[in-house]
């Protein structure tokens, strides 16, 4: 269809959400003016309305010429863009019908009693208002006005939960929610752009203008997996600029799905042969424990701390770095021998000023500082910490017994400190660890050998 | 910015000349005489923003450099805080070592079949022989640890190890030459000029440690070989203080750190105050970033006069490590005592320590070569990965150990029954990672039963030098510099990060 459409018209056509608004603009303006030239008479006035009206008519067909132009393009459902369509011809003239008469071109004394000005004033508000609201709709998808709506939303079909990975669907799971989150938006029932509908399964295996959007079991040559994978650059590239792009996580997933799923709507997780990677990134997406163990915790969302609140930290003598750019999230050493013997108040001074930063701590070193049991207490707060470095300090099993509620940490090294084997209650309670370093503690061989022999412990690792 | 008043005022005729030109320049900017002198300001003004991080923001107190990356790095998480790098120059074999290949026993002799070779240009050293025969390794191989990886018997320490590495057995390269194929690894290009990759790590991710250069190399005395150039660890482009600072291979590391008879050295900090004035004219007459690295330098100088000898004080270190790193570890500039020097920079934050060991060039007189380079490498080797593992460093510290290339199946010059020799081999040959966000035990590509062509997984140099980069949370196609007119970076237009290793 759109090859005979010249490219043109299209591009005229594109100007029709801009001009729309000018006579959405005029006609209610021409409205309001009515209604305040009841209560203030004044001449001026009424040739202020019939200006504004004259103004919106001609915008109105304007913007009715244009939005043609632009259903030349095939994009948008025919249902919802007839009526779009002709409510937007419909107001079109019944402006230059109220136009007429407000102007006195015309009068048709039959109407006189019946405040013709007011009403058919009236009646273009409602009409624009009406065409407006068709208009959304094809743009935005029909659900976009109420669905954040404090009142009668309608709910989605909601997943059971699912309480083992491999009883989830892969479709319904896992690569409905991207298609729905990265892709709806513009694919869908009223908006199908490229004639691609993502609305349900029929519309997916139907394709798009382009043909279809995947063959099964062949990545390499799957439309959809195609556009994704291009350079963002890229005039092909989806979702177009502007739009979120889809993470490699949700590449991965897609292309599974083609892959190894085969395409196929109904499949199974635990029917397939599933990498690690995905795995994990499926856990991940239904929120549940990672069995690969390997994706690691998840990045904390945190604000960014002021440059203020990072002066005074340095100050204090800590080194930070940011751990990705932007991110709020900081590794914090404090350089081994920063404290000295005796000088261990000086140690709470400087690690309570870190509390103003606690969540947004992710590798802390304070080895090699006089740390002692009550300093943990501190260090308990940080609780996004995933590596602690607290290494040659005199720490016993009491001070560890305080961080077990640290449970995203998952590296901890305590070489060369005073903790004996009862600490290895306190590791168990921290599900997220997986190395423990105790070389030059009192923990012997033969203990550690103990520990390792039962299962889901974190690795001990003693000196070699 | 009128400041100019307050700056130094020489006596000296030579700089008041400069400082008048300084004037006239300033006097242009000032009243906007022309579009060139704005223009030329602005010049001058990326100039300094090019010069990245700068230690001397670090010197004057302010945020330290690492609160905010000016070069919006690191782009993701890193696993890596640190690497040391442990080139065995000269390209070792990879067919004596870990690429186990017990079918050619069966084909020794036997000239490699041309299918195989497929027409493979090979070096000057072998390309006029007339018989290429297959010399299978006459050490003996065996499988260690719970990952089963095969490793011969030259190598009976880092055997002990192998459930902390990752082999990768499908490396390949572009060059076939010793220079230009260790210029490639190091620097992402055949042709010298390109920074190296522990340049390219310090100009992304500056400093953990304002007393100790970022990059420093190490050269061990007990290997000799192809030469090695200081370019390797050169800056290329990149501002000069990312340049890999050399430790020598002796006992005193860094010369004249002491200070001379009858000299308290209680005036040098007013004396390169002044100088740093010096410069600072200097630079504002010229411009040329280059002084700000002098700067810099001067400065690294001065606080290394008390964290190096600290740093290279091994002293203090028990006889059990010594032990462990074997008897050359007493003998500073050894390779075992280059790797334990290694490690005490490692944890003082040295962010890249690059060791060099020459001499795994074995064109003749192979197994014996190998095993004499071996010996003067393996336990060094096995003790650094595992110091750092009992410290809890093996956590966040990179270990990479590999050479150039590897070397042929068929043997260079006459083949007897207990000795052949190897010629380069650019198309396989083996590396090992360990440590930050690498899996451990773990063995990565295949060759073909001749360990001559890749069959499964290859890595490209390229494709190495991403994922190196990738464990720092750096973005090999985002970590840029514009020079000539042109954004480089370390892997020029290629390279693959290696995701399969990752944990």
């Amino acid at each position: 269809m759109e090859s005979t459409v010249p490219d043109f018209i299209l591009f005229l056509g594109r100007f029709h959400p801009l001009v729309v608004h000018l006579p959405i603009g005029f006609l209610i303006f021409a409205f309001l003016l009515e209604i305040y030239g009841r209560r203030h008479i004044n001449p001026a006035l009424s040739t202020a309305i019939s200006l504004a009206l004259f103004g919106g008519a001609i915008s109105a067909l304007v913007a009715s010429v244009l939005g043609y132009m632009l259903s030349l393009s095939g994009d948008y459902e025919k249902g919802m863009l007839d009526t779009h369509f002709w409510f937007g011809i419909a107001t079109t003239l019944v402006t230059f019908f109220a136009w007429s008469l407000r102007s006195g071109k015309l009068s048709i004394p039959k109407l006189s009693g019946l405040k013709p000005n007011m009403a058919t004033l009236t009646l273009v508000v409602v009409l624009v208002g009406v065409t407006g609201h068709y208009g959304g709709n094809l743009t935005h998808g029909s659900d976009y006005l109420v669905k954040y709506a404090p009142f009668g939303r309608t709910e989605k079909v909601v997943l059971p939960p699912i309480a083992k990975l491999e009883e989830a669907a892969v479709y319904d799971y896992l690569v409905n929610p991207i298609l729905e989150t990265k892709c709806n938006s513009c694919h869908n029932s009223s908006k199908k752009k490229g004639g691609l509908s993502f609305q349900d399964t029929l519309a997916i295996k139907k394709g798009g203008k382009n043909g279809d959007v995947f063959i099964a079991g062949n990545v390499a040559d799957s439309e959809m997996i195609k556009r994704v994978m291009l350079n963002p650059h890229h005039e092909d590239y989806m979702p177009p600029e502007g739009k979120t792009p889809l993470t490699d996580e949700e590449k991965s997933i897609l292309s599974f799905w083609i892959e190894k799923g085969n395409a196929n709507f109904k499949v199974k997780i635990g029917e397939l042969e599933t990498p690690d990677e995905i795995t994990s990134i499926a856990s991940t997406m239904l929120g549940l424990e990672d069995a690969t163990g390997k994706s690691g915790i998840p990045l904390p969302k945190v604000s960014q701390p002021t440059a203020e609140i990072l002066g005074e930290i340095t100050d204090a003598g800590f080194k930070i770095r940011e751990l990705v750019f932007e991110s709020g999230l900081y590794d914090v050493v404090l350089p081994s021998k920063s404290i000295l013997a005796g000088n261990e108040s000086e140690l709470d001074i400087k690690l309570k000023k870190l509390l103003s930063i606690k969540d947004n701590i992710i590798w802390l070193s304070v080895k090699d500082n006089h740390l002692q049991d009550k300093h943990l207490k501190t260090i308990s707060q940080f609780v996004n910490l995933q590596k602690l470095e607290i290494e040659k300090n005199p720490v016993t099993d009491n001070g560890i017994s305080e961080i077990t509620a640290n449970q995203s940490l998952t590296g901890l090294n305590l070489y060369q400190t005073k903790i004996t084997s009862s600490s290895f209650e306190s590791f168990v309670k921290m599900k997220g660890l997986k190395r423990v370093y105790v070389w030059g503690t009192t923990i012997t061989e033969n203990e550690a050998a103990n520990f390792r022999a039962q299962e889901n412990r974190p690795e001990i690792i003693m000196g070699m | 910015m009128c400041d100019h008043h307050d700056k130094l005022r020489s006596n000296n005729r030579d700089l008041q000349s400069i400082e008048k030109q300084l004037d006239r320049r300033e006097f242009f900017k000032k009243t906007s005489l022309g579009i060139g002198a704005i223009a030329l300001g602005s010049l001058l003004q990326s100039e300094k923003l090019w010069s990245a991080v700068n230690p001397m923001a670090d010197a004057n107190g302010s945020l330290n450099a690492f609160a905010k990356n000016k070069l919006g790095l690191p782009h993701h998480l890193p696993k890596a805080k640190r690497i040391v790098y442990l080139f065995q120059s000269g390209g070792p074999s990879q067919l004596d070592l870990f690429d186990y290949k017990p079918k050619l026993k069966d084909m020794f002799g036997q000239d490699l079949p041309d299918s195989i070779r497929a027409g493979q240009r090979l070096t000057g050293m072998s390309a006029d022989q007339t018989a290429f025969p297959i010399a299978a390794s006459t050490l003996n191989f065996k499988q260690y640890g719970e990952s089963r990886a095969w490793v011969s018997d030259a190598m009976p320490y880092l055997s002990e190890v192998v459930d902390d590495l990752c082999f990768i057995k499908g490396m390949h390269t572009d060059a076939i030459n010793h220079d230009p194929a260790i210029t490639f690894f190091q620097t992402g290009s055949q042709q010298p000029g390109r920074p190296s990759i522990g340049s390219w790590i310090s100009y992304g991710l500056g400093s953990d440690n304002d007393n100790l250069p970022t990059f420093i190399s190490l050269v061990s005395k007990n290997g000799s070989g192809q030469p090695l150039y200081s370019r390797l660890w050169g800056n290329g482009f990149l501002p000069t203080e990312h340049q890999g600072v050399q430790f020598r291979s002796g006992k005193d590391p860094v010369l004249y750190l002491g200070d001379p008879e009858n000299y308290d050295g209680k005036d040098r900090r007013e004396m390169l105050n002044y100088l740093n004035k010096l410069n600072g004219i200097a630079y504002d007459a010229y411009g040329d970033p280059e002084i700000n690295a002098r700067i810099a330098q001067y400065e690294m100088a001065y606080r290394m006069q008390t964290s190096v000898p600290e740093v290279t004080d091994v002293s203090d270190e028990p006889d059990h490590i010594f032990d462990m790193y074997g008897p050359d570890s007493r003998n500073p500039g050894t390779y075992a005592a280059n790797c334990l020097m290694a490690r005490k920079l490692l944890e003082k934050d040295v962010k890249f320590v690059q060791l060099y060991h020459q001499g795994w060039d074995q064109h003749g007189n192979c197994p014996g070569g190998v095993k004499h380079q071996s010996k003067n490498t393996d336990q060094g080797t096995a003790a650094l990965i595992k110091d750092l593992k009992q410290r809890g460093m093996l956590e966040d510290t990179l270990v990479v150990w590999g050479g150039e290339f590897g070397r042929t199946v068929y043997s260079q010059g006459q083949l007897t029954d207990t000795n052949y020799g190897r010629d380069h081999h650019p198309k396989a040959f083996t590396m090992f990672m360990a440590g930050a966000g690498v899996k451990p035990g773990f063995t990565y590509g295949e060759t073909d039963d001749f360990g001559y062509n890749i069959i499964k997984d290859p890595v490209h140099t390229h494709d190495f030098q991403a994922t190196l980069l990738h464990l720092f949370g750096i973005d090999h196609e985002r970590l840029t510099y514009k020079h000539q007119g042109r954004r480089f970076r370390l892997t020029d237009v290629h390279g693959d990060v290696v995701k399969d290793i990752l944990t």
